[in-house]
């Protein structure tokens, strides 16, 4: 149990760190039999949110064990600015915020004992915790609760702890395992305005969820992942490019369909609880040309809408695919 | 958000040695502050302080009956003493059984209870090393234990003030008790380090200190039965019976003869065994009450009577047995090597052992990962 020297053995510290964000390369990961992460590549640049999205046990939250230094790749390499969390450990994690996907709160604490301690764990200036501490509990909104112990909070309210406690010691790099998970529509608004001020002020904000609908909204790209590796890096950008899928229900289906077939229109009857069709439209001109169409040739058209997010849909094919 | 710059971050906190200590006490705040929160520990803790007290009072009190009793039918008076020696040794005797029983409960889930919470990985995660944590879990644990040695320290000081026995009793008896739950401590925060679930690691810390207790007397006990060995010895020739009057005479008998090999169980080999008893340490590390009596005759306490007994199996058949080698061996009050710093060493070693292989599975980033664990 000797003291580590963190920078023992390990490349010496560059004087001025490189542009940040964080990257993994190749890494593999297996418990027992089972590979839980397989040859996975992975890259969130610094003044953006990167989403992580893949269905349940893609690897997602192995993925951000291995980026947040808790797990050691068993091939491949994370790299922090240059960094190897393997080498320079104390470096990447002072660089580092993780809030895991289990709340994980010191419940006899209050909320503001446990940023304290935090701050502690995280060296800070002993003159400076007290204000630090303050500041994290008014911008998470705790500032009211922050001597009640955390037993008492409402979900929301710890997870919005647990965003303070990954916040704590300004880390360039913040990994968010399915942040939005159990909050109430107003508290996943909060909480996209606050990742995207997070992002605006430099930082790498990695966001795993599989809630695509609010993605879409702030995430700036996507890597897709399912079973254990990367299947689609793209922006959101190229994402809304690809094309989405539109829903379209008028008061006389069988009208509408017979205008689409005339359109030479590939679609599908969706049996949702309003009858209606969808079909996959390219870009927003599309979109317009096709409801003007519609509109002009008598289809009652009674609601014409995305069917679903834009990452949702490569999502979607990515599923698709799969079968 | 930018007023922690990095020149703050990196000017933060005395490194080396001061650092890592200031890591450990940073850890054992969080873990009392959760501890002195919870009402079980203080329900605890006057249980066992009612308790060892009502312990106090029958012991006193079956004192004072039989004196009493002893009173009414003969005039024969023989203890002098007074009950302090007594109620020292069953108060010792009980606080060192329930401390035993204590510890365990208060220090192996320390860790994998924070698994299972999902609290480890968040200090995982910080600058703390693992030593940090593991060491701050361990100081915890041991000093919520010692409050249990601070509530009974009163009814120590009363058998003490009872007669008998010096201040210096009582402060080698709490040393050696502090030492002992510090021991089982380190075993618990081990194992709990180790093993995946905290009932596991619960059962196999109590497993672990009947080892201790019980397990080491019948590892002894059937080990000496494979001991059998042989020693020269001649044959001694015990004097006459003599009135108590003068006292026990070292040694009561003369050597004469030619030497023979004779049976004999070599106890020194599995000795080792019985020096770890937990109750063997205390009572061999408390010194022996003051013979001023000079009749010699005083009641032999169990401290002493277990003490040298350990020391009795320690020296072997060489030390003990009548005319070994030619020579009349004292009887009594002789072994005065010390047992206990060789038990206390051993049981040192398999704590140490213990907080290093768990120290290793709080390594991160983690390379393995015990079967059925999580990071988090």
């Amino acid at each position: 149990m000797a003291i580590e020297e963190d920078s023992a053995g390990g490349p010496a510290l560059p004087e001025e760190l490189p542009e940040g964000g964080i990257t993994a390369t190749g890494v593999s990961r297996k418990f027992g039999q089972v590979h839980a992460v397989e040859h996975m590549d992975f890259h969130a640049p610094a003044g953006k949110v990167t989403a992580l999205i893949g269905p349940n046990g893609a690897g997602k939250t192995t993925l951000l064990l291995m980026l947040a230094s808790l797990l050691a790749p068993d091939s491949g390499t994370v790299s922090m600015g240059g960094l190897d969390p393997q080498h320079n450990r104390a470096a990447v994690r002072s660089r580092i915020g993780w809030m895991p996907d289990t709340l994980g709160v010191w419940e006899s604490l209050t909320a503001r004992e446990i940023l304290t301690q935090m701050a502690r764990f995280y060296r800070l200036p002993a003159a400076g915790i007290g204000p630090r501490v303050a500041e994290m509990l008014d911008r998470v909104r705790l500032s009211d609760l922050a001597d009640q112990p955390a037993r008492v909070l409402s979900r929301g309210q710890q997870q919005r702890l647990s965003l303070a406690r990954a916040l704590i010691h300004d880390p360039s790099v913040l990994l968010l395992d399915e942040p939005a998970s159990g909050l109430d529509p107003g508290s996943r608004v909060e909480l996209r305005i606050m990742l995207r001020e997070l992002a605006k002020e430099g930082k790498a904000v990695v966001v795993s969820s599989h809630v695509l609908s609010e993605l879409d909204e702030i995430a700036d790209g996507a890597v897709f992942v399912n079973k254990g590796r990367t299947v689609r890096q793209q922006t959101t950008e190229e994402a809304h490019a690809a094309g989405r899928r539109y829903a379209i229900s008028a008061t006389d289906g069988a009208a509408l369909a017979a205008k689409l077939t005339e359109l030479g229109l590939v679609f599908r009857q969706e049996d949702g609880r309003r009858p209606a069709v969808s079909l996959l439209l390219l870009s927003d001109d599309d979109a317009a040309r096709l409801l003007r169409d519609l509109v002009l040739a008598g289809v009652p058209v009674s609601s014409f809408a995305p069917a679903s997010g834009a990452l949702e849909e490569t999502y979607m094919n990515l599923e698709g695919e799969r079968r | 958000m930018s007023q922690v710059t990095d020149t703050q971050r990196h000017a933060a906190g005395p490194g080396g040695a001061a650092g890592y200590a200031a890591g450990i006490k940073d850890v054992v705040i969080l873990e009392l502050k959760q501890r002195l929160r919870s009402r079980g520990w203080y329900i605890m803790l006057a249980i066992w302080f009612l308790l060892t007290g009502l312990v106090t009072w029958l012991t006193w009190a079956s004192w004072n009956a039989s004196q009493a009793a002893q009173r009414a039918y003969s005039d024969f008076t023989p203890a002098q003493t007074g009950p302090g020696s007594m109620i020292f040794e069953v108060v010792l005797a009980f606080v060192l059984l329930f401390a035993l029983l204590v510890a365990p409960a208060l220090s192996a889930n320390a860790v994998n209870g924070d698994r299972a919470g999902g609290t480890l990985a968040i200090l995982q995660v910080t600058l703390l090393q693992p030593g940090q944590i593991l060491w701050g879990k361990f100081f915890a644990a041991w000093f919520a234990a010692l409050a249990f040695l601070v509530a009974s320290t009163p009814f120590l000081v009363i058998g003490v003030a009872l007669g008998g026995m010096t201040p210096g009793h009582v402060i080698v008896a709490l040393l050696m008790l502090a030492v002992e739950v510090g021991v089982v401590c380190a075993v618990g925060v081990g194992i709990s380090a180790l093993a995946g679930r905290p009932l596991f690691s619960i059962v196999v810390t109590y497993l672990a200190v009947a080892g201790l207790v019980i397990g080491t007397l019948i590892a002894f006990g059937l080990g000496t039965g494979l001991t059998q060995g042989t020693i020269k010895a001649n044959q001694p020739n015990y004097r006459e019976y003599q009135p108590l009057s003068n006292g026990p005479v070292e040694p009561e008998y003369t050597c004469s003869g030619p030497l023979r090999e004779q049976p004999a169980p070599r106890t020194e080999r599995v000795a080792w065994f019985l020096a770890m008893n937990p109750y063997v340490v205390v009572a061999d590390a408390i010194p022996y009450p003051e013979r001023t009596d000079p009749q010699g005759f005083t009641s032999v306490g169990a401290i002493e009577s277990i003490s040298q007994g350990a020391r009795y199996a320690m020296a072997g058949p060489e030390g003990t047995y009548p005319c070994a080698n030619g020579e009349a061996k004292p009887r009594y009050l002789a072994q005065e090597t010390p047992l206990w710093p060789l038990g206390l060493g051993l049981q040192l070693v398999l704590a140490g052992l213990l907080m290093w292989l768990g120290w290793r599975s709080l390594r991160t980033p983690a390379h393995r990962l015990a079967p059925g664990t999580r990071i988090a």
